[in-house]
């Protein structure tokens, strides 16, 4: 295991940044603006995630760092070294591509060596480093074969080996987890958390899938159309979303909308569209929400905090749509206050489609954005 | 950064070459055609005019492409869909032996189809001999000639790509089509037929282009009213008239180019189901069976008889040849003597020392710029996609007449001698003609390679030199080996740009020597010669399967 640990790795985490963006900016020919002055943070030794939907610029910001596409402004800093215009092979970076890209005329081995041979290492420290790679990866058998003759998984882990023998400060994975089925997944993922672990190599991790962001990492970055929405641990970015559209993609939840009345110091309240009220602690809202009388906000309802009752409901409306999930159901109700959906636990009995149904909410829960 | 110098720097040194010896050379030509002293536009003039030779050669041009893409556009889609959609006897025997015109040299070639089907040939002769008539009223002259050499050398245009297209479609789309009550003629024209049209097209594109482009075969038969045998009858002589027709030609070229690349680059229907083999139909009627395989058997002898000719006619005793339908007397005299006499070896050596100079200048041309137009982006790369290919699109008679013009006085391009009249020429000739052919092979290949691998090279530490020796390269190496043997034989086979250039009988390349056995009736010198270009195409041809055969085994994933 040490054979992948950098000496700057060992025994020390966090706190020390070890990679900063400012004010990063890139735009292309056809797609416009597709990062728009993102800052960031990353600190030694952490798993950070970049999450957000196709073209929101996660990926841009990847190949930014690794150097392959040159920011129009902003700067990019490895610890204090300005690298921004330097060419990606003087980085000491390790990247896995989302298809892996594997060099289709060099064996297993060979993949894993190529990094340490360009470095000019000896051939007895190449060999050894590359088995010792294949070896973290469980691929210690395979070293002769061909790539071609790998499954997804396997080429997975080459490309992992790959990324890692060569020490770097930052390790880049772009989506790795997209071409692979489901169980592969799971078990990809629990590979590079123990790798993670145990090399504790920066990591930054490229993502859409908000279960695989909120498992794997210790702290999140939403983006959305090029801008950073939040940047927090993934309990915050579940409980706390910071905008609406933070809201909109992470978990399942609803946003109703609402006016604030009866703001005092240690209370608001929430005036829903059908009349009901329900009272906050001025703390359920995100840092950007002004809490005055009549101020428009959104109100974060998550599924799971929805429950189906016969008094006291906030709304209600009749079950329209039913789903079984194994450990429940999703359902989706049709109320006053627009289509709900409502996580149910599977131990409920729940009432016919189309019957009348009050729901009653978890207040605690509740969590305010700005209006949209 | 410093990449943005060394590509600047290279993109410089590409326009240079691209301009110095491509457009340069054909701007001239434009600078000659307007410089008569009669007015800017006076060599023009006489295309309006009905009467006058430059029209008649237009219209001459023009109504022979456009026979020769419906002639060849039949036999090659009907060779595609008899060869590729049921299956019979000795199929794959078929599918190997029509692609073997593709061999056929240009200059020996065409000859081989006049001694067949012309004046005296083989053909009239056997049919006048039955029917007891004149054997003139069987031969095919002049135009008629022109078009079946046309129809029976370009109809691979369109089976390679009906083929190729007809491997892809697969069963589900007709599965579906019959599942959603189409009957099997509704099936075709609804389904079928549509989607062979893009690759339709793109044969009848081709196919104009090089009839417009053809020489040797009117030359042969003795068709002179087309573009191609004006510039060439008039280059040494009338001048402004050559450049005129030289740039009327060269302007239908370009048209042409451009429209074929725009074409390319449009999307081709694909088959979107994954895995399993197309299943071929098998016939169940006798009946069919053997008009299938009768007519599979005809198509293909007709095909391979001129190679077959060329062969014959290198074991016939030269002049033995006179009023039968077949040589009469045979030896293998002629291949001993073209080892032994250095005056029919020479050509030989001259040819692939010409090529193999040409070859090396072409390789680094074409390479640096499928780099640089399919990895870098730098404005003005379509312009130099452009210039690339347009020696490609140009006729030989052309790029030979353009050269003419160009390299008549000393340039800077020239290094300050006058190129025409020395061994320079023809290599340059070549190089200009066939660097092409490198360029289009390298850039497919480059497409096809993941820019991944070359930016994952870079992540783990390659320089940028680095990643293009060690990812970039071996992975296309067989493409671009692909392209240097494809144009190491095509220059080897040379003929419409060499006879307007060749310098003097030392350095007579291999298709001068033929024309000129052909021309004091050697017949079979000739072919033995010509045997010598069909053995190297099919070498390449052979290799080029081996390479491809491996690198596929190595890289599919």
């Amino acid at each position: 295991m040490d054979e992948l640990l950098g000496p700057e790795h060992q025994g020390k985490v966090g706190k020390v940044n070890v990679l900063t963006l400012e004010a990063l900016t890139k735009s292309f020919q056809r797609a416009g603006t597709v990062v728009d002055s993102v800052d960031m943070q990353i600190e030694d030794g952490e798993f950070f995630t970049l999450l957000g939907p196709s073209g929101c610029g996660k990926s841009t910001i990847l190949r930014m760092i690794a150097g392959l596409e040159e920011p129009d402004s902003g700067r990019i800093l490895f610890e204090s070294r300005d690298v921004t215009r330097e060419p990606p092979n003087k980085r000491g970076i390790g990247m896995v591509f989302q298809n892996y890209a594997l060099f289709p005329h060099l064996s297993v081995a060979q993949n894993v060596a190529f990094g340490l041979e360009v470095r000019k290492e000896s051939s007895s420290e190449v060999k050894r480093r590359t088995a010792s790679a294949l070896e973290q990866v469980q691929l210690e058998k395979l070293g002769s074969a061909r790539v071609d003759q790998l499954s997804g998984g396997q080429q997975q882990r080459v490309a992992l080996a790959r990324a890692l023998v060569i020490q770097p400060k930052v390790l880049l994975l772009d989506e790795p987890l997209s071409n692979l089925d489901a169980k592969l997944r799971g078990e990809t993922r629990v590979m590079l958390r123990t790798v993670h672990n145990a090399t504790a190599v920066t990591t930054i991790y490229v993502t859409h899938d908000q279960e695989e962001a909120l498992g794997m990492s210790d702290r999140i970055a939403v983006l959305n159309g090029g801008r950073v929405h939040q940047i927090d641990t993934p309990r915050e970015i579940y409980e706390r979303p910071a905008t609406k559209f933070v809201a909109d993609f992470i978990g399942r939840n609803n946003v109703i909308e609402a006016t604030l009345e009866n703001v005092t110091d240690n209370s608001a309240e929430v005036r829903f569209e059908n009349g009901s009220r329900i009272k906050l602690l001025p703390q359920q809202k995100a840092a950007d929400v002004t809490l005055t009388s009549g101020t428009r906000v959104g109100v974060c309802v998550r599924a799971e905090s929805l429950r189906i009752t016969d008094s006291n409901g906030f709304c209600s409306g009749e079950l329209a749509d039913v789903e079984y999930s194994g450990v429940g159901y999703w359902c989706v109700a049709r109320t006053d206050l627009g289509n709900l959906r409502i996580e149910v636990p599977g131990s409920i009995r729940l009432p016919a489609k189309g019957q009348r149904v009050l729901l009653a909410v978890n207040e605690t829960s509740l969590h305010m954005v700005k209006a949209s | 950064m410093k990449r943005n110098w060394a590509s600047l720097a290279a993109l410089m040194a590409l326009a240079l070459v691209l301009w110095g010896y491509v457009v340069g050379p054909l701007v001239s030509t434009f600078q000659r055609s307007v410089a008569s002293g009669q007015g800017t536009f006076a060599e023009y003039a006489p295309f309006l005019d009905y009467g006058s030779v430059q029209s008649e050669a237009l219209r001459g041009s023009l109504f022979i492409s456009f026979v020769s893409v419906i002639t060849s556009g039949v036999v090659g889609v009907f060779l595609a869909v008899l060869l590729n959609r049921w299956d019979f006897r000795f199929r794959k025997l078929y599918q190997a032996l029509v692609l073997v015109p593709i061999a056929l040299p240009p200059l020996m070639g065409v000859k081989a189809f006049y001694l067949l089907y012309g004046k005296a040939g083989t053909f009239p002769q056997l049919l006048g001999e039955i029917f007891h008539v004149s054997p003139a009223s069987f031969a095919l002259t002049g135009i008629s000639g022109v078009l079946l050499v046309h129809t029976l050398t370009m109809y691979p245009y369109f089976y390679l790509s009906v083929a190729a297209s007809l491997a892809q479609t697969d069963d589900s789309l007709e599965e579906a089509a019959s599942s959603l009550g189409a009957s099997s003629f509704q099936t075709w024209t609804r389904v079928l037929l549509p989607m062979l049209t893009p690759p339709i097209v793109a044969g009848a594109l081709l196919t104009f282009m090089s009839s417009m482009a053809s020489y040797t075969a009117p030359l042969l038969f003795e068709v002179n009213n087309v573009m191609t045998v004006q510039i060439a009858n008039n280059a040494a002589n009338q001048q402004p008239l050559a450049s005129a027709v030289a740039v009327m030609l060269a302007v239908i070229s370009v048209i042409f180019l451009i429209v074929i690349r725009s074409y390319e680059q449009r999307s081709v229907y694909r088959s979107q189901s994954k895995g399993g083999a197309r299943k071929r139909r098998r016939l169940t009627s006798p009946a069919a069976k053997v008009i299938l395989f009768v007519s599979a058997m005809i198509s293909t002898i007709i095909l391979i008889l001129p190679i077959a000719m060329i062969f014959l006619l290198a074991f016939s005793v030269n002049y033995s040849w006179r009023t039968a339908p077949l040589p009469s007397a045979y030896t293998t005299a002629n291949f001993v003597k073209m080892f032994s006499d250095s005056n029919t070896f020479d050509p030989i050596r001259n040819s692939l020392e010409m090529s193999a100079i040409a070859v090396a200048g072409a390789l680094v041309l074409g390479v640096t710029c499928a780099y640089v137009t399919a990895r870098m982006r730098v404005r003005g790369k379509a312009i130099i996609d452009i210039a690339m290919m347009l020696p490609w699109a140009l006729p030989g008679t052309v790029v030979a007449f353009n050269l003419i013009v160009a390299f008549a006085r000393p340039s800077v391009f020239s290094f300050g001698q006058v190129l025409i009249g020395t061994y320079w020429i023809v290599p340059l000739a070549y190089f200009v003609r066939f660097s092409p052919l490198i360029f289009r092979s390298t850039t497919s290949s480059l497409t096809q390679l993941d820019p991944s691998l070359e930016e994952a090279a870079r992540t783990l530490g390659s320089t940028w030199w680095g990643a293009f020796r060690r990812v970039v390269l071996p992975l296309t190496s067989s493409g671009i080996a692909g392209g240097v043997l494809l144009a190491f034989v095509a220059g080897v086979g040379e003929f419409v740009a060499t006879i307007m250039l060749f310098p003097k009988l030392k350095y007579r390349p291999l298709s001068i020597a033929i024309n000129d056995e052909l021309n004091v009736g050697r017949w079979g010198t000739a072919a033995c010669l010509g045997v010598v270009q069909v053995v190297l195409v099919l070498a390449v041809v052979v290799i080029m399967r081996r390479v491809e055969d491996r690198s596929t085994m190595a890289h599919t994933s």
